[in-house]
């Protein structure tokens, strides 16, 4: 139990890092490149630390309207960035980051500016963020296997033949919207009743370059890349305690090396040659004509 | 009032245009983002400053050492990070990712270097003096920094336009495959465009630091971010395009600080490029086929 | 009236035209071939008639319906189905999975049903994929159903396209060079199977390179050249056309 008691903290800010990493996992699965999540999640959290600073409204709720919020967040802006593709959309959704920043930052009367909002009851705890994590990740589970799984996947990897065979390459990258942005809301307000106080600057490029990290060295197909992705992410760095100043440093090649060698990231290349390995065995006793590996 | 505000705003204006040019020159002939743009910038502007603090060195060494070490600090980039991306196929997501990395290796390499201090000119590296024109008040730096600009970009096109390299690279921006059958050697033509557009940072980087006289680990963050909004406005490749669009957002940017407020000039600038992307996707001097959607008929 | 119907169509690539004044049909229940040498324009005609390239001129009719500005995802819902050229699959999906994907013209399952996850979402996934293992089993793939599409073979990977094309159920069937790197017995084998397709009333446009190929299954044939109509008519008659001739030697 001690061994829990120390890292606790640690268990805890993976697990919320996880329900972050779903909301950029959602959005590049579909072939969306949008790095947006740090924007829904500074819409949530806000929106979250607001309602239960000033108006008393219980965790609970402000989660649930956090969520909401995210997602009708994510579905204004899809209007104009579901439109666009690749590189346009990755700056676009950078903008959007900036936006909202600044907003936070300037907009004293609602956000208290660079101060931050403090006070925020401590609500989300170990639990709370694991129960998160099961439910976001089954409902995601549940989307992949669905008919719009299926057009996320095909989208993502062939724009030309999606339409070819009748999907709605709009229709999807909305949904892919508003499900990043639901998820990083409910995120982002979980982060709030964590840690006692947000700041705007928390919500910046800094957030965009770790969930973009997270998911790309767990991998962007499989459900367990975010979480594996998170849970390394978050774990490295109390690894490399006594190395504090080169956290950005291994942060950054980690993101270089497993780009260039492991494209797919962790998990899905793992679960690729699990898959190539037992399919080979049972191939081998039969016939193994035509398959070339 | 609004003349000399006019003036400031092209001025940071044009500084952001040659930002962008580089940015852009990238994209245009390799299609590559390269998201360390700003931290080849900001290592541009501490070349300029060190030659100035530590070597004693005038204004216009500081600008071709910032040009020199820009320009390598690019290269090698193009070596460890896309390079190997190349040979690999890999696709555009990918090169934005690595550099992603890259730009937070480079950051954090100025930030130990300099344990996270602005650092300063000195008072003498540049001249104060001020002329009246037509009832404005033009600073000499402000002359000299539109002067640099308009002579680094009419170097850049006709090198682009005139030399045998810049048709090759012409030639590779227009047909990768085409080139490489005419036998230009794409190790030569990366290494030219790498060097040019990381050369086109450290120039502004050190222009910047000095019209802000200040230079920190983090000056490039801003200024890459403002250039996703030039590039957007001015068209991915196109250089007269990054150029119309920088002093466009230079000037907007410096007449929402003197008439709304600071704080909400991110806000207006980015704005812009949300409004600007609803009504044309592919930006205001884009053609027609940028980042539209590919689900249409061609 | 035809399934399909192309009249006086051209298209135009920076002024010059690569396909122009072309004017064909398809037949329900016929195989339609559409010959010509490299770079006649075949690929370009299949792609305007899927709702991928936009016509210069003319206009082409879906039983009676000009459908020449149909986007491609409308013209799947209204029965037009293709395989490509160069196969394009979900690499490191199974076989099961990118055939599965074709199904979705009818998928009946609402996207806030799929969502949620509701049971109706799971029975309708349950039902396609036995449809899809039919499809697997009618062209002799079922027992590599779990394998990622991108470790199988090259005459493998065609048959995927073409069971993801026809799981769609089209009423037209666009099938660019479908055989392409398969030896005769492999080939012979699936001419079975389009024999079968088009005996249901599918109009099946066949673009091939293998002349003994298209002889052999195709009840009328489109020979074109330089982006020109030069002769159709029956198999035997067209081959021997010196028009023909003279195109294929040329080239």
């Amino acid at each position: 139990m001690s061994f829990f008691a120390g890292y606790g903290p640690l268990a805890e800010l993976a697990l919320l890092n996880m329900v972050l990493a779903f909301s950029q996992y959602i959005v590049l699965r579909a072939g969306v490149f949008s790095l947006g999540s740090a924007a829904f999640a500074a819409v949530g959290a806000y929106a979250a630390a607001i309602l239960a600073t000033r108006y008393g409204v219980p965790p609970a709720l402000c989660m649930v309207i956090a969520l909401v919020a995210g997602g009708f967040f994510g579905a204004i802006v899809a209007v104009p960035l579901a439109r666009l593709r690749g590189v346009f959309q990755a700056l676009a959704t950078l903008a959007l980051v900036q936006i909202v920043l600044s907003l936070a930052l300037n907009w004293t009367s609602l956000t208290d500016g660079a101060l931050g909002i403090n006070s925020i009851p401590k609500a989300v705890h170990i639990t709370e963020a694991a129960i998160a994590v099961v439910v976001v990740a089954y409902f995601l589970h549940v989307i992949g296997m669905s008919g719009i799984g299926r057009g996320f996947d095909i989208i993502r990897e062939d724009e030309t033949v999606a339409v070819s065979l009748g999907y709605d390459v709009r229709k999807h990258h909305m949904i892919a919207f508003v499900l990043s942005g639901a998820i990083a809301g409910l995120g982002g307000a979980m982060h709030a009743f964590s840690s006692y106080s947000i700041t705007p600057n928390e919500f910046g490029f800094h957030m965009v370059v770790m969930l973009l990290a997270m998911v790309v060295l767990g991998g962007r197909v499989s459900i367990f890349g975010p979480i594996v992705g998170a849970l390394i992410l978050t774990g490295l760095p109390e690894l490399l305690r006594g190395f504090q100043d080169y956290r950005s440093i291994m942060q950054g090649a980690l993101l270089m090396l497993s780009i260039t060698f492991l494209p797919r990231g962790i998990v899905d290349t793992v679960l690729g040659r699990l898959r190539h390995r037992s399919l080979s065995r049972g191939a081998s006793a039969k016939d193994r004509d035509g398959v070339t590996i | 009032m609004l003349a000399q505000q006019l003036l400031n705003g092209v001025v940071v204006g044009s500084v952001y245009g040659l930002f962008a040019l580089g940015f852009t020159l990238l994209f245009g002939v390799n299609h590559i983002m390269n998201m360390a743009h700003g931290a080849v910038f900001m290592w541009g502007a501490f070349a300029g400053l060190f030659a100035v603090t530590m070597f004693d060195l005038p204004f216009a060494a500081a600008l071709v050492i910032g040009a020199v070490a820009g320009g390598l600090l690019s290269v090698v980039l193009d070596w460890v990070a896309f390079r190997p991306l190349r040979k690999r196929n890999a696709p555009e997501f990918s090169a934005i990712v690595s550099s992603i990395g890259a730009n937070l290796i480079l950051l954090s390499l100025a930030q130990q270097m300099t344990a996270t201090r602005v650092m300063r000119f000195p008072f003498d590296t540049f001249p104060i003096r001020f002329y009246e024109i037509l009832g404005v008040r033009v600073q000499l730096l402000q002359l000299v920094i539109m002067a640099v600009v308009i002579l680094t970009v009419v170097g850049l096109v006709w090198y682009l336009q005139r030399t045998n390299a810049g048709r090759q690279i012409r030639a590779v921006a227009y047909s990768e495959g085409t080139s490489r059958l005419l036998g230009i050697n794409p190790f030569s033509i990366n290494f030219q465009v790498f060097f040019l557009s990381g050369a086109l940072a450290g120039v502004a980087g050190v222009l910047i630091g000095l019209v802000f006289n200040s230079v920190h680990f983090m000056m490039g963050e801003p200024l890459l971010l403002r250039a996703f909004v030039v590039i957007i406005l001015g068209g991915l490749g196109s250089i007269p395009g990054a150029l119309i669009a920088g002093l466009l957002i230079g000037i907007v940017q410096v007449l929402t600080v003197s008439y709304l407020s600071a704080g909400m000039a991110d806000v207006v600038v980015f704005s812009l490029l949300f409004l600007v992307l609803l009504a044309r996707p592919t930006g205001l001097f884009g053609s027609a086929s940028g980042g539209a959607a590919r689900v249409a008929r061609q | 009236m035809s399934m399909l119907t192309l009249h006086e169509v051209g298209r135009d690539f920076g002024g010059l035209p690569a396909v122009d004044s072309l004017s064909m049909a398809a037949e329900a229940g016929k195989i339609t071939g559409l010959i010509g040498p490299n770079g006649a324009g075949k690929t370009t005609v299949v792609n305007m008639i899927a709702g991928l390239l936009k016509l210069s001129r003319g206009r082409v009719e879906l039983d009676g319906q000009d459908v020449s500005t149909m986007e491609a995802q409308h013209l799947s819902h209204m029965g037009v189905s293709r395989t490509f050229q160069n196969i394009r699959l979900i690499k490191e999906a199974s076989v099961l999975e990118n055939v599965l994907a074709g199904f979705h013209r009818h998928e009946t399952t609402s996207t806030l049903s799929s969502l949620l996850g509701l049971p109706s979402a799971f029975r309708e996934r349950r039902a396609l994929l036995r449809r899809s293992m039919d499809l697997l089993e009618r062209f002799d793939m079922a027992d590599l159903a779990d394998w990622p599409a991108a470790s199988l073979s090259y005459g493998h990977q065609r048959r995927i396209e073409m069971m993801r094309a026809l799981a769609t159920e089209p009423r037209l069937l666009l099938l660019d060079e479908p055989v392409a790197g398969m030896n005769d017995a492999e080939a012979y084998s699936l001419a079975e199977i389009f024999r079968d397709v088009a005996a249901q009333g599918v109009a099946i446009l066949l673009i091939e390179h293998n002349m003994r190929f298209v002889r052999r299954l195709c009840d009328h044939v489109c020979v074109l050249a330089s982006g020109r109509l030069i002769s159709q008519g029956a198999a035997e008659t067209v081959v021997n056309d010196p028009r023909v001739i003279e195109a294929y030697l040329g080239s």
